[in-house]
């Protein structure tokens, strides 16, 4: 049995812990990241599409390490195959574009060396990381601490730190352990499944096809995911189907106005998750702990995308430690303190989403058929609308 | 509403992709979980929502009631 102390511990490896991390550690704090996995990324549970802002806005360089295609714009379908398309090559011809001097609008990454590029950032800004590392408790303790259960490699080490950073995944059970409500609705959490394919041609967009047809409650996506290759997917609302999303995804492949284009597809990997189409957690800390990435349901309502609100979420959620870490309370990190963290997150980012999430709810409310259908191609083409509002989440 | 009988979750090992979503809808308290990230199927369950069967992307989750499970071994 091994005793070490931290100021922070974060349970969890993906984009949102390793920004805390690399934040806090920059800033000088002591940081022990943690993941149970033997290699990061893997298995891939998401679509891997990220704009480019949102490596900026947390310092990411662009690198070719994890990029496996830029992207330009949007193409949203609705259930017969009519398009809108959302070209910004053509829309701001002399902003967006492959040519010198251009910059594409995002990025498909390969989440397995997108998430390890992460991790060794925070690495190297002086962060103590343990693969084979998992989080099994914790309890905060008389002194304002609190101790952190971990086993790695069988070893059962108990490190106590001054606030545990949960960055474990919508399935989190960090969040568990200290009691906060994370259940989701089973009317809000998609079950998804993507199929990395061959011969399947793409054209820099991320394309979008709505419509109860293909995807109850979700959407259908056709992605370049680079060096010739595509990514076709789904996701469904289980109450509002009764076949898994598999079904529908061979449906889609088989039957849909794709069918001619898909006709040679050749699958090479297979992926799923679940996304939450939901709101962010209405509480997203207690005492010594606060909660990031996926398992505050840092994710966007509409389109499921979570990547960039991880890594914003994930400075937020830095910029709040070191801030209050350096301060007069800081001895004080009872929940009553860490909701600043929470206030904080909701002025930059939460209060747009919980925006979003009733604009979602709203088209779901919807119990006709072409009505919805109708409602769900109208918000999806506003929300990728040149001049939407959420352009930035 | 008659109380929900405690179940036992089997997994199709051949189909389970490790997408999390089962753990992710489970309403159970922490750590009712495999070492393959998927919910526990080494105890019984005694909510049965069954909701993890219902979100399976690739519908590869079943159970039995415990009290055939018992009567089965016996």
């Amino acid at each position: 049995m091994r005793s070490t102390t931290y100021d922070l511990v974060i349970i969890g490896s993906g984009p949102a812990g390793a920004t805390v991390s690399r934040y806090a550690a920059e800033a000088g704090l002591s940081v022990l990241l943690v993941d149970k996995k033997q290699e990061l990324g893997a298995p891939i549970q998401c679509s891997g599409a990220v704009s480019r802002h949102a490596l900026e806005e947390v310092g990411l360089p662009l690198a070719e390490e994890y990029i496996l295609e830029p992207i330009y714009g949007f193409a949203i379908y609705d259930q017969a195959g009519s398009a809108t398309r959302i070209d910004y090559r053509q829309l701001k011809a002399e902003e967006y574009g492959s040519g010198s001097g251009l910059k594409p609008l995002g990025y498909v990454v390969d989440r397995r060396r997108f998430d390890r590029y992460c991790m060794t950032l925070a690495e190297r800004a002086g962060v103590q990381t343990w693969l084979k590392t998992e989080g099994i408790g914790y309890e905060p303790t008389p002194d304002g601490r609190c101790n952190v259960r971990l086993r790695r490699f069988n070893e059962d080490i108990t490190i106590s730190c001054r606030v545990l950073v949960g960055a474990d995944g919508l399935m989190s059970q960090v969040g568990k352990w200290a009691g906060l409500q994370t259940h989701i609705k089973i009317t809000e959490l998609a079950g998804c499944l993507q199929f990395i394919v061959d011969k399947v041609e793409t054209d820099g967009l991320l394309e979008i096809v709505t419509g109860h047809e293909w995807a109850p409650g979700g959407y259908a996506w056709v992605f370049p995911k680079g060096h010739g290759y595509a990514e076709i997917g789904l996701g469904v609302i289980p109450t509002m189907t009764d076949k898994p999303a598999r079904w529908h995804l061979d449906k889609f492949i088989r039957q849909s106005f794709f069918k001619e284009r898909f006709k040679d597809c050749r699958i090479l990997e297979i992926q799923g998750g679940g996304v939450p189409l939901a709101a962010p957690l209405r509480t997203q800390y207690a005492d010594n702990l606060v909660l990031v990435g996926d398992a505050a349901r840092h994710v966007n309502p509409i389109t499921g995308g979570g990547i960039h609100t991880a890594l914003s979420g994930g400075k937020i959620a830095a910029e709040f430690l070191i801030e209050h870490l350096s301060g007069a309370h800081a001895s004080d990190c009872s929940a009553t303190m860490l909701k600043g963290y929470q206030d904080e997150w909701l002025a930059q980012l939460g209060d747009k989403m919980w925006k979003l999430y009733h604009t979602k709810t709203k088209v779901f409310h919807h119990d006709d058929i072409p009505t919805r259908d109708a409602f769900l191609y109208q918000t999806m083409s506003d929300y990728f609308d040149p001049n939407s509002e959420y352009k930035k989440i | 509403m008659s109380k929900p009988q405690p179940v036992l979750f089997d997994i199709g090992w051949n189909a389970c992709i490790n997408c999390g979503a089962c753990v992710a809808i489970c309403p159970q308290e922490a750590g009712f979980i495999s070492p393959f990230d998927t919910i526990a199927v080494d105890r019984p369950c005694d909510i049965a929502c069954l909701l993890c069967e219902k979100i399976c992307p690739v519908d590869t989750i079943t159970h039995v009631l415990v009290s055939k499970s018992e009567s089965l071994e016996s």
